[in-house]
């Protein structure tokens, strides 16, 4: 029994991690109130992806993917395309974290708050504020 | 309500994949799908096909140079899309809450050992230098594109988060340095439209019309493409950090 717990968690043991940090992040998305603790959420759950497909690229006796004179067979270069693939994926997180940067800064402008009850307070306010022909009740 | 969500969704993550870890590889299997099929191409015919040993350069920016053109588009829009998003003019800038206040001195940190404006002029000019290694080495050894803006960008960051000045010296307020963001998918799109002139496709780099090698007109290419995408990546991540920064105020500005 304690050798098949070894052995599953030595082959496959990893996607459990890799799935508890994505799960980690979606929880976060939904219960956080704070936009900016929302946002770091979303950045947790791309870390989880990219490692997955990090581990997809491993291979057991592998060495890093740049060509070495003494190596010539392919099963002892690890995988290069994940490696590829989730270069670009890493930049563009940062892309997506500036534009949802900004995004909380116009927020925080509008609102002077990024939690989401204050927000949703505050809109009720203003709506209620535009029925009354700009008087507060 | 969204408790009751969350918890339910973490048990389904947590217990579904059991039934789905029989289709996943076993991790550092050789033979497994995703290291076997286009892979092993990739692996084996790097370096007579682009001349680069850095195969995982050479994936993304030979095999794959129309991805990396549209990711560094796709970086070149996220900083514009920040410059529209924050183009309206701001009513007044945002400080920090008045109850940081009382910790006034907290700006104003004493170093007993170290000054920092002297310590991060030592570091700038040792990070730039590495950013230039990592861009060029990008074909023959571990570096990229990616990676060089980045640090570009970083040693700006750092210029502008540490040292405290009057006037900076690189002013590089938000629209000139999105400019300086697109001349880098300029230059890689100009890249390809050269390998046409020369009578290939686009973005073939043994068709460029110059009198060398094929396996350096390879080199060659690889290499503008790469300080297209660094120029890309650092003005995007100046353009980001600019726009960020005009909006927003900390205690121990000099205004």
């Amino acid at each position: 029994m304690m050798t098949l717990i070894n052995t599953f968690l030595a082959d496959k043991g990893i996607y459990m991690l890799t799935l508890l940090l994505l799960s980690l992040g979606v929880a976060g998305v939904i219960v956080c109130n704070n936009y900016m603790k929302k946002l770091i959420c979303m950045n947790v759950m791309q870390v989880a992806v990219i490692f997955f497909f990090l581990c997809l690229g491993q291979k057991s006796p592998g060495t890093i993917p740049v060509a070495m004179d003494t190596v010539v067979k392919a099963s002892d270069y690890i995988n290069p395309l994940p490696h590829g693939l989730m270069l670009t994926a890493i930049v563009v997180s940062l892309g997506t974290t500036g534009v949802g940067l900004s995004l909380l800064l116009r927020i925080r402008e509008k609102y002077g708050t990024i939690e989401e009850d204050d927000m949703l307070r505050r809109e009720e306010l203003m709506t209620r504020v535009e029925k009354n022909g700009g008087k507060r009740d | 309500m969204r408790k009751t969500i969350t918890i339910i969704l973490l048990i389904t993550a947590v217990f579904v994949p059991f039934i789905a870890f029989n289709v996943l590889p076993v991790i550092g299997d050789p033979s497994s799908a995703p290291n076997t099929h286009v892979s092993d191409h990739y692996i084996e015919h790097a370096i007579d096909e682009c001349n680069s040993p850095n195969m995982v350069t050479a994936v993304i920016v030979d095999y794959r140079a129309f991805d990396t053109m549209f990711e560094t588009t796709v970086m070149f829009l996220a900083g514009l899309s920040v410059i529209m998003i924050l183009a309206n003019r701001p009513k007044k800038k945002i400080f920090a809450p008045s109850s940081l206040k009382r910790f006034r001195e907290s700006g104003h940190p004493i170093y007993k050992t170290v000054n920092k404006d002297v310590m991060i002029s030592i570091i700038e000019p040792v990070i730039l230098i590495y950013a230039i290694y990592v861009l060029f080495h990008g074909e023959v050894s571990l570096g990229g594109g990616f990676q060089a803006g980045a640090l570009i960008g970083m040693t700006y960051l750092l210029d502008v988060m540490v040292v405290k000045r009057e006037k900076p010296i690189f002013n590089l307020p938000k629209k000139r340095a999105a400019a300086i963001a697109g001349i880098g998918p300029f230059i890689y799109a100009l890249t390809g439209f050269i390998s046409i002139i020369g009578g290939g496709l686009y973005l073939e780099y043994n068709k460029f019309p110059f009198p060398i090698h094929q396996a350096e007109l390879h080199s060659i290419g690889i290499t503008a493409v790469e300080i297209g995408v660094t120029i890309g990546v650092a003005g995007t991540i100046i353009t980001i950090l600019n726009a960020l920064m005009e909006r927003i105020s900390f205690d121990d500005d000099i205004n």
